[in-house]
This record gives structure tokens, C-alpha cells and sequence, in this order.
């Protein structure tokens, strides 16, 4: 049941944005981010729209893998969608006695529909061509002047890689103990709330134990071959910004700025989306 | 010169309450000295619980010494200046494959160490080339380590040890959770690095044969070094082996045998080539291997007979398993499949084992039997039912149906023993009063006494909470127990009380027994008809005797027979004249004996 989470993925190919410095490919992300919020128009949804499409394109990933991942939250999308729809007041272009559908409230509910899935697409390429480690590091990397202050970035950015080292092997764990103990009789789907959420402890707790003695194995494991944090460490696959790195830097440059000059154009013309539909 | 001096080593595991006064004290290791030379390949015997676990993590200076000196490369492990070199210089591979790796892909795990200890990046590289192809895994340096088998995985953490260029390894029981193949892998690289790299290699196992290629021996027991010396030496006293619970090797235990029905072949035997030269050569078997050619056709003619099913004779037919097929992850790219047309019948009071290599179908095929899988095609009728008819519920099915997984110790939860194994009574509706009535059953049948009923699951030993999960499925009052991979992980002692439980809630019982298993010397014991499984089918459904004549075969899919097989099959290569196939070490000096009688 739980292996179809395709969402953190990684895709094996050879391409020019798997290739990129994760740091790129974050700051990448945080940019695009940034610009889908920003945007509030058509022509911002479409400028990210063929920013994602020509980096999909790039990076040689299926389309069909990145449709995938809005697979699974698509009733996400649909909830935040209709209440959208429903509760934004405004031209009421159909009286439903119970709700009014509003011109508003269309629009709007279009537009996070837009913003949501492009947002999901967006993050789904940065796991499609990034492995958990470079995310890692490229954390590491990006926030390590925060060490001046005593954050613990090296610490952090351990765990992160650790825990998705884990994820596939808890998710097996627990497909195993939950038909151990279905044998024993136990009732996962049937019931209420409170008789399911009480039927979930013979799964939780064998989970947690086991996770808490995997990770003191693994502890020990980590001391034995010297780990001793971040300090006096030195890196197999170290980063260093490269010519096509540069590159993806000013791309970004480039996609937040036209953005913005959308953004403000848009403002300056006033273009009024509404104009048409509204009765004067 | 000593690369590992050990003098006098005491260690002692005290227990605490919250007060934080000795509820316990334990001696793990109790005044151990001993010496380890550059380039010897030693192994430390002890069944789980003697300390051998304990006394390994020493040479790695996790622990330190309560009493006594551990002395690495000439280094104090207690001196804190040193312990980084200590633990470079004496690397260490545990026992679960999982959790210890770090990275998420193969070279960036072997990578770690080196990292650790400050490598500049392109020596980094070097190390890890090169530790890759030690262990022959350069194939796989781009691989996720989820999709590799337990024992790549155990030769990725060997790599990930050698790419910190240690001058020992420390192997706490590398093999315990691997399959009979992952095993064979491991041991072969770790012979390969000690003879080729001249890497010291301090194995720690309970597994007797792993141990004959061994330079020295170190048998240990509560805490102490029990015997000591060459394998040939320390086998050479197969009574005190067996007083501590421990296991020799199959060749060394027929000599045994035969030395106490008065053939008498030397002590110290290990092998199976060297028990067969020995009888040749003192003339016990006469050699006859030239004149002999005793034919491949009388071997193919019981070929015919593959699939002899012999339930039915008298037994009620309990399960039916007719046309079953499974596909997993049908109409993807993934597809594959895992069960295909296997039929079979189970009938009452049988014990039945299923064998065949990991990924042959056989876990796959008993998560159906209770309606845990639902199949793709086919059929499963229990007691004549079909348990797929819409009629018929599943979890009433499951109450006659129960299932041991592997590893079921996972699987407890409760607050204490008594009521972890109420858990199944209770959910099969019956009342506290009742739950705890069947509880107490169960837990008499498995051996598990009254003093146990308070304590907390999670404190008993590794074969005590085995015990207690199969008391918990046999709470559910259950006609069949299917058991997948009961014995895994636990030493011989405890692999001895789990099979003789079974065998007399079979006897005593009636229970119906299915048990998975990859020891082919235990279903040899223990079963009394054999289902091979290869690549989702089933191939054979003979008794024991019947599939092991086909080692031939069996070999070909991966499996192997017992070694008394092939004790008396080299036997008969040589021309010992006999029609019977010995499954057993004890069969096997039977056979032998009788035909030394003959030329004597």
C-alpha cells in the first residue's frame, strides 16, 4: 500500500541538469517558487509554465514521471480548488442556493489550481535529477556560513540524508509487521476513528522500537569507521561550482527578472481580467 | 609481531533501576587474554550470549575494558588520543546489513570512512576503486543499497572497511541474516582479502563450517575462552563442542559417530574429502573408483517421479492449493511472477517444509495460504472451502490459519508477555478471562514459564522472544502454523529447542507444520515432505530423501543437499557399494558402518 509514493524519487540519466550543482538546483527552486507566487497573471503562469517545460526537456525525465506526482495528490488539489470556488464572494455568475459560484472565485480557484501543480511539478524535477545526498550536501554547502552562529548545518544535513536512506526500509518494515500482525488477527480498515487509531498501536510500536535499535546500530556503525561530525571531514565528491553552474545562475537571474517586469507591466496597463464578464 | 594483545580482559554489564542502584550484574567477559598475529585469519566461536559479541567490540574500542588491556597495534583502546587510529586501524562489519550503511549510493557509502578520517578527495577515489573491486562490487558502485541482496550489501560495509586501509577486520557475525548464497559470498571475500591483502581477519559466528579455513580457533563460552586452538585441534574434541552448545562440523560429527560404533578414523577430521580419504585409506571403504561406473541411468529413473504427491494416504486432505499463480505489479514494467501454477495438497498432522533460494516464491506462496496475498489465478480450498469465495470471511480463516514471519520478535508490542500474547486470543473474539486462559496455554507449549508472564517483552533473550511470538500466533488456537524461516539468526542451541518445540506441538498436538527454512540439514531432520520452489514453481513435492537424491538437480537451482549426502555420494564415486541415500549424519555413519562391516 505504501509503495506507490513516487514523490522523492530519484530518476537515473545523464543530463544537463542532473549534472548541475545541487546549490544551483535549489537556489533554482527557491527562485521559481518566488516567481510563482509573485505572478498573478496569465502571462507569469505561462512564463513558468515554459521555464519548467524547457527544464523537464533538459533534463531528459518522461513527462509521464512528472504527472505521476501530481497523481497522488489530486484530491489535494481538487479540495483546495473547489473551496476556492465556493467560498469567495464576488460577481455571482450562478446562484446555487446552498453557494454562489463567482466570477472571483472561478479565477482564483484557476489560479492555485495552476500555481499548486506547477509548484508540485517544480519540486518533483529537483528530486528526479537530484539524489538525497547532493540535496544534502547542497544544503550543507549553501547554509554553511550559519556554522559562525553555532547552527549545526553539517548535523542536519546528516540526518536529512540518513532519514532518506531510510525511508524505503521503514516503508518495508512496515508492510511486514502489518501482515505479522493481521496473522495475529488484527483489524487495520474496519472501525471509527478511535477503534482504528487504537488498532494502529501493535503497528507503531514495534515500528518505533525497531527504529530506535536501528539507529543505535547504525550509530555505532557510524563511530566504527571514525565518524566524528563535520569537522576535520573530507568530501569524495566535493562542490565546485562549475562553468555551467554560472550559467544556471543567470537563467535564474533572468526567469525571476522577467517576472517581475511582468508583474509590474501588468500593473502599469491594468489590464483588468474581470472587465469582460463584469456587467457595468 | 601481535597486531590485537589482549591481557586479562574483564567486562562487566551492570544493571540499574531509576534510583540508579545494581538491580544486575553480568560478567560478559571474564579474564580473557590472548594474542593476534599481522596476517592470520582467527575465528571466535560462542553460541548467543556468550560474550563474543561483547569481547569483538573491544578490538574496535566501543567498549572499554572494566578490567584488564585490549592493545591495538601496540595502541591503549582506553587511551582517548588514540581511538580514531584504533578504529582505523581495526575495522569492524556488524551483523545486520542494514543499518550500517550510511550513504544512499554503494560508492558514496564505501566513501564514508575515508571521509571521515580526512582523505584527500582524489585518494579518496583511489581507496574506493579499489575496495570495489576487492569485493568484486565495481558493477554495482552506482546502486542504491536498498536494491542490493543482504550479502552484496554485507560486502559493500566490508568494502566500506577496507577503503579506511585497516589493518584487521573485526566480523561480528556477518552471516547470521543471510540467505546460504550471501553467506558463501561473504566468507569467500573475506578468505580472499586475508590470503591475497594479507588483511588480518577476526571472524566472530556460530556457524561451525565458516570456521575450518580458520588459522586459530577461540571457542568461548560465559565469558571465558572455553577450547582454543588449530580448527583441527579444537574439533578434535567434539563432546566438549557439544557440551557448550555449539555445533561441529557434519565430516567431524560422522567420524564421531563412527569412533563411538568402534570404526576408528582419527580425530580432527573437518571436511567431507578428508572424511572419505581417511576411510579410504584405512581401508574401511574398499576403493573401487576405476572399475566402478555406476550409471547416470539408474539416477534419471526416479527422475520420472518428480512430483509424487503421498498426502492422502490416510491424512484428511486440511489445505488445497490447485492452478496458483500471483503477479506482482501486473500490467507495469515491474511485472513478474512470482507464483505460477503451483498446486499442492497439506494434509492434517503433516510437517511440511518449503525450500528454494531468496526471491524462488516461497515467502510469496504463504502469505496466500491465509489470504494475506489474494492470487492472481487459481485456487486455495481449506477443509474443502474455497477461501476466495465471497462467502467465506478471512479472518476466520486467518483464527485456523496462523503465520510465524521471520524474524517474528518484531512484532511484539505489549507491556508485558502475558498480554502480547493475548493479542491474538483477543481478537478472536473471546473473552479476557478466556485470552488469558489460551495465552497461558500457548506459552506452556513453546516453554516459556510462569516466571516470564510480568516481564517485558523487549528484556528476554533473542530465542526467548521468539518463542513468546510463536506463542502468540498459537493463541489464536490455529489448526496449521506456517513458520517462515523459524531458526534464522539463532545460534544451534536455540535452533534445536524452536525445532524440537514444533516437532511436539506436531506430535503431542496435532498440529499441522509448514515451515520455510534454508537449512537443507534441518528439513532433512525435521520434515516429512519437501516442496522445492524455483522461480515462482513448484519443482518437487517428494519426502526429503526422494528431493535430496537430486542434489544434482537442486544444485543446479541454487540449493544444495545436507552434507551427509554428499559425504556418501563421494562414497559411492569411490565404490562404496550401497543403495540408500543418508540425510542425516547419523544415517550416513549407519550406511558407512555397515558397508565396513561388509569388507571387513
Amino acid at each position: 500500500m505504501f509503495r506507490d509514493i513516487t514523490i522523492g524519487q530519484y530518476y537515473e540519466e545523464q543530463s544537463n541538469i542532473h549534472s548541475l550543482d545541487p546549490r544551483v538546483k535549489l537556489f533554482g527552486s527557491v527562485c521559481y517558487m518566488i516567481a510563482l507566487f509573485l505572478a498573478d497573471n496569465i502571462i507569469g503562469y505561462a512564463l513558468a509554465a515554459i521555464f519548467l517545460y524547457v527544464t523537464i526537456k533538459i533534463s531528459k525525465v518522461p513527462f509521464k514521471f512528472i504527472f505521476k506526482g501530481l497523481k497522488t495528490i489530486v484530491i489535494l488539489l481538487l479540495f483546495s480548488v473547489i473551496f476556492s470556488v465556493i467560498f469567495t464572494d464576488g460577481t455571482v455568475l450562478l446562484d446555487l442556493k446552498l453557494f454562489n459560484i463567482t466570477a472571483q472565485g472561478l479565477v482564483k480557484g484557476i489560479k492555485l489550481m495552476a500555481r499548486l501543480s506547477l509548484m508540485i511539478m517544480g519540486m518533483s524535477i529537483l528530486t528526479y535529477t537530484t539524489t538525497p545526498t547532493d540535496i544534502a550536501d547542497g544544503l550543507e554547502k549553501a547554509f554553511s556560513p550559519l556554522k559562525k552562529i553555532k547552527v549545526p548545518v553539517h548535523d542536519i544535513a546528516m540526518m536529512v540524508s540518513i532519514a532518506f536512506r531510510f525511508i524505503p526500509i521503514l516503508i518495508e518494515e512496515t508492510d511486514k509487521i502489518m501482515k505479522a500482525q493481521m496473522a495475529r488477527g488484527a483489524d487495520f480498515e474496519n472501525g471509527g476513528i478511535i477503534k482504528k487509531a487504537k488498532s494502529m498501536m501493535p503497528l507503531i510500536i514495534p515500528l518505533v522500537i525497531s527504529s530506535i535499535k536501528r539507529a543505535m546500530d547504525l550509530a555505532m556503525a557510524m563511530e566504527a569507521r571514525c565518524y566524528r561530525g563535520g569537522e576535520g571531514r573530507t568530501k569524495m565528491k566535493p562542490l565546485i561550482y562549475k562553468h555551467k553552474d554560472i550559467a544556471g545562475y543567470l537563467c535564474l537571474f533572468a526567469l525571476l527578472a522577467v517576472v517581475i517586469a511582468g508583474n509590474i507591466l501588468w500593473d502599469i496597463l491594468d489590464i483588468n481580467i474581470y472587465g469582460f464578464i463584469t456587467p457595468s | 609481531m601481535s597486531i590485537i594483545s589482549i591481557k586479562n580482559l574483564k567486562h562487566r554489564f551492570i544493571d540499574r533501576d531509576e534510583e540508579g542502584s545494581v538491580i544486575s550484574e553480568k560478567m560478559a567477559i571474564d579474564d580473557v587474554s590472548l594474542e593476534v598475529k599481522q596476517g592470520q585469519f582467527i575465528a571466535v566461536l560462542g553460541h548467543n550470549g556468550s560474550g563474543k559479541s561483547t569481547f569483538a567490540k573491544h578490538l574496535n574500542a566501543i567498549l572499554m575494558p572494566t578490567e584488564g588491556k585490549v592493545y591495538v597495534d601496540d595502541m591503549d583502546t582506553e587511551e582517548d588520543s588514540k581511538i580514531w587510529d584504533i578504529r582505523q586501524n581495526a575495522g569492524m562489519v556488524f551483523q545486520n546489513p542494514d543499518n550500517q550503511i550510511i550513504a544512499t549510493v554503494v560508492e558514496e557509502d564505501v566513501g564514508f570512512g575515508p571521509e571521515n578520517i580526512g582523505v584527500p578527495t582524489e585518494e579518496i577515489w583511489e581507496r574506493v576503486n579499489k575496495a570495489l573491486a576487492d569485493v568484486e562490487m565495481t558493477e554495482y558502485r552506482k546502486h542504491s543499497p536498498n536494491k542490493l541482496s543482504g550479502g552484496q550489501k554485507q560486502r559493500v560495509a566490508i568494502a566500506g572497511v577496507l577503503a579506511m586501509k585497516p589493518k584487521c577486520i573485526i566480523l561480528d557475525e556477518p552471516t547470521a541474516m543471510l540467505d546460504p548464497n550471501g553467506r558463501c559470498e561473504v566468507i569467500n571475500t573475506i578468505k580472499e582479502l586475508n590470503k591475497k591483502e594479507g588483511v588480518t581477519i577476526i571472524l566472530v559466528t556460530h556457524y561451525m563450517d565458516e570456521v575450518i579455513d580458520a588459522d586459530y580457533v577461540f571457542v568461548m563460552d560465559k565469558g571465558k575462552i572455553a577450547v582454543s586452538g588449530t580448527p583441527k585441534e579444537v574439533f578434535s574434541h567434539p563432546e566438549k563442542i557439544y557440551e557448550i552448545g555449539l555445533d561441529v562440523p557434519h565430516a567431524t560429527e560422522v567420524a564421531y559417530l563412527l569412533e563411538k560404533r568402534g570404526i576408528d578414523i582419527g580425530r580432527g577430521i573437518l571436511t567431507n574429502e578428508e572424511l572419505i580419504e581417511e576411510l579410504l585409506r584405512r581401508g574401511y571403504i574398499e576403493n573401487k573408483s576405476n572399475s566402478i561406473h555406476k550409471t547416470d541411468s539408474e539416477d534419471r529413473s526416479s527422475l520420472t517421479n518428480k512430483i509424487n504427491d503421498r498426502t492422502g494416504d490416510r491424512k484428511e486432505t486440511l489445505l488445497e492449493v490447485s492452478g496458483l499463480s500471483y503477479v506482482y505489479s501486473k500490467d507495469t514494467s515491474y511485472e513478474k511472477k512470482a507464483l505460477d501454477n503451483v498446486s499442492f495438497n497439506i494434509g492434517q498432522g503433516e510437517i511440511v517444509g518449503i525450500i528454494g533460494h531468496t526471491g524462488s516464491g516461497k515467502s510469496t506462496l504463504i502469505c496466500h495460504l491465509n489470504g494475506l496475498n489474494k492470487a492472481t489465478d487459481g485456487v486455495v480450498k481449506y477443509k474443502g472451502r474455497n477461501i476466495y469465495d465471497k462467502k467465506e470471511s478471512l479472518s476466520e480463516l486467518r483464527k485456523h490459519i496462523g503465520i510465524v514471519f521471520q524474524y517474528p520478535e518484531y512484532q511484539l508490542f505489549e507491556n508485558t508477555v502475558l498480554e502480547d500474547v493475548c493479542f491474538g486470543a483477543k481478537n478472536t473474539g473471546s473473552t479476557k478471562s478466556e485470552a488469558v486462559e489460551t495465552a497461558k496455554k500457548s506459552l506452556e507449549m513453546v516453554g516459556i514459564g510462569e516466571e516470564f508472564y510480568n516481564r517485558s517483552p523487549f528484556e528476554l533473550s533473542g530465542g526467548e522472544k521468539r518463542r513468546v511470538a510463536i506463542a502468540g500466533v498459537l493463541a489464536m488456537n490455529p489448526e496449521v502454523l506456517i513458520l517462515d524461516e523459524p531458526t534464522a539468526g539463532l545460534d544451534p542451541k536455540g535452533r534445536d529447542e524452536i525445532l524440537n518445540m514444533l516437532k511436539s506441538l506436531n506430535k503431542e498436538n496435532g498440529l499441522t507444520i509448514i515451515i520455510v527454512s534454508h537449512s537443507m540439514e534441518d528439513m532433512a531432520k525435521f520434515a516429512d515432505r519437501l516442496l522445492v520452489m524455483s522461480k515462482g514453481k513448484l519443482i518437487y513435492n517428494d519426502s526429503p530423501r526422494n528431493v535430496f537424491k537430486e542434489y544434482k538437480e537442486l544444485e543446479k537451482i541454487g540449493l544444495s543437499a545436507p552434507q551427509p549426502v554428499y559425504i556418501v555420494e563421494g562414497l559411492k564415486k569411490k565404490g562404496m557399494v550401497s543403495e540408500n541415500t543418508a540425510i542425516t549424519s547419523k544415517e550416513a555413519a549407519d550406511i558407512i558402518y555397515e558397508t565396513a562391516l561388509d569388507s571387513l
